[in-house]
């Protein structure tokens, strides 16, 4: 009796998992540390409206409460999408990412890249300037102005 | 700066009925594109990091076609939301997806504009968020200045992300 019950939890589990079947394709990760802007992918990489800085932060974060994926862009223009912030796996409009919307920060992190992106799992946020991006000056409020 | 005309046709075509094809939204390094692909956790299958029902909504998903290429699932039909209300059912699942895959040199993603189970299922658009979102707080011209984590963001930080900073009227 214990044995089908253990058996019986064992392939409700499996049922519910569906996407271990998918992780076969699993990479190595490398550990870096990267430098940049925290930013809403699709604007910013779509090129839709421009994306960066203060002038966007308003969009940044309806993109992200809207559960649009966030990267972080480096100086020379790499995206790294986040897909974990330190314990918390949560990447969907997670709070703590809402809140450092178009900060400048450096992490550190593991990077897997594959078909042309860098997804980064962030381990430890290890510096945060704050919002250093000032556009809204050349760019108002993007988009829809003031 | 934002490009208003592509703007205003991209909302309006966000309004139309799903067609056969997905609409250009006239990017840069944009392909229009159906594809028959399997719904997975990003997480679960870069890093072998799974959870039961791909997160249950708290975590990214990836298009994974036949061929073993794996594409984030970014945008939505929703005007400013992503994909993970509308593919989160399909979890593990095969579905046929119609949208545009935008190539940037920098970051390849997928928006998707609908999907359908099967060849001659009718075309669902990919307005999961809107429609969750109306039956939680009720009907909004714009859902994002009346969402209240929204609203609460913007009053604690301001419009550009810094209290000291007062957009000007």
């Amino acid at each position: 009796m214990r044995t089908w019950t253990i058996l019986t939890a064992c392939a409700m589990w499996l049922s519910s998992v569906p996407q271990t079947l998918a992780a076969t394709n699993s990479a190595q990760a490398t550990r870096i540390q990267v430098t940049g802007e925290i930013v809403d992918t699709w604007c910013a990489v779509s090129g839709l409206m421009y994306g960066f800085g203060t002038a966007h932060h308003q969009c940044a974060v309806w993109c992200a409460i809207g559960g649009i994926p966030v990267s972080i862009r480096d100086a020379s223009g790499n995206y790294y999408m986040i897909l974990r912030i330190e314990d918390d796996d949560n990447s969907v409009a997670n709070p703590r990412i809402v809140k450092i919307q178009t900060h400048s920060v450096s992490v550190d992190g593991d990077l897997i890249e594959r078909d042309g992106v860098k997804y980064l799992f962030v381990t430890k946020v290890a510096d945060d300037k704050g919002i250093v991006n000032l556009t809204h000056d050349d760019y108002g409020i993007v988009p829809f102005g003031n | 700066m934002l490009k208003p005309v592509l703007f205003a046709a991209s909302l309006f075509a966000l309004m139309s009925p799903p067609a056969d094809a997905a609409d250009s939204w006239g990017l840069d390094n944009e392909t229009i594109i159906q594809m028959q692909v399997t719904v997975v956790d990003l997480a679960c299958t870069l890093k072998n990091d799974c959870k039961p029902n791909c997160g249950d909504g708290k975590r990214q998903l990836g298009l994974l076609t036949a061929e073993g290429k794996l594409y984030p699932a970014v945008k939505s039909a929703t005007p400013f939301a992503g994909l993970v209300r509308d593919l989160l059912p399909y979890c593990g699942q095969m579905i046929l997806v119609d949208g545009l895959i935008i190539a940037n040199p920098a970051l390849t993603m997928v928006a998707v504009q609908n999907i359908r189970l099967t060849g001659d299922a009718p075309w669902q658009p990919t307005t999961a968020f809107e429609t969750e979102w109306t039956a939680k707080n009720g009907a909004a011209e714009e859902w994002m200045r009346a969402d209240s984590d929204v609203k609460a963001v913007i009053a604690a930080d301001g419009v550009y992300g810094i209290k000291s900073l007062v957009a000007k009227p």
